[in-house]
């Protein structure tokens, strides 16, 4: 066997630090947009119920990344198997939604109504996916 | 797809949290390749064949 190459390593050996806490932030982010709309709304059990859970999603997150490879690798995003892991995680939860919508907007069609709002975000999906189709096709 | 990479792992005393670490991926994500579970992408395919100092032809396994 010949020897090892020095160079082999297909990323850095730390991802960015915009990378690391990109998760950890958006959660604060939603947990801050909690509390603004939760105030002007005058619904305190959601703004500061929804603050201290996503408070506590960022913290947990972070933790669990100390101890976890899965956790640690969707914080990194340097792992190559975990971001495809995140990338099929992410359609299953997209098609279960968009086949939740589909059947709430049955469902309201059968009641008698127009079938708002999931008309329009089963919409939304569809131009969503035909606008990503044509992005991806041009660049891949 | 069948490939060596446990036996050459094996042959240099690493564990796969060692080879992880110098590739730049997971233990889980060698353990997985190993295992035949998880088909790396050509970037790592080559990253690991060149570790080893070998081609990817001789690590992968194409026909199994």
């Amino acid at each position: 066997m010949s020897k090892p190459e020095t160079d082999t390593s297909t990323t850095s050996n730390r991802a960015p630090v915009t990378t690391r806490w990109a998760i950890p932030g958006v959660a604060v982010l939603a947990g801050l947009a909690y509390l603004v709309v939760g105030l002007v709304g005058d619904n305190y059990p959601l703004a500061f119920g929804g603050l201290g859970l996503m408070l506590s999603i960022a913290v947990g997150f972070v933790v669990l990344a100390r101890y976890s490879e899965t956790f640690a690798g969707l914080r990194d995003r340097r792992d190559e198997r975990i971001n495809a892991l995140d990338a099929g995680a992410t359609l299953f939860a997209g098609m279960v939604l968009l086949v939740a919508v589909l059947v709430m907007f049955l469902v309201e069609i059968a009641q008698g109504r127009d079938g708002m709002p999931y008309s329009a975000l089963g919409a939304l999906s569809g131009v969503s996916y035909v606008v990503a189709l044509v992005w991806l096709r041009f660049r891949r | 797809m069948k490939n060596v990479v446990k036996q050459l792992r094996g042959a240099r005393g690493l564990s796969q949290a060692d080879l992880g670490s110098e590739l730049g991926v997971s233990r889980q994500t060698i353990n997985s390749i190993e295992t035949g579970k998880y088909l790396p992408s050509l970037p790592l395919a080559i990253a690991l064949a060149r570790f080893f100092g070998e081609t990817v032809e001789e690590v992968f396994d194409v026909e199994a």
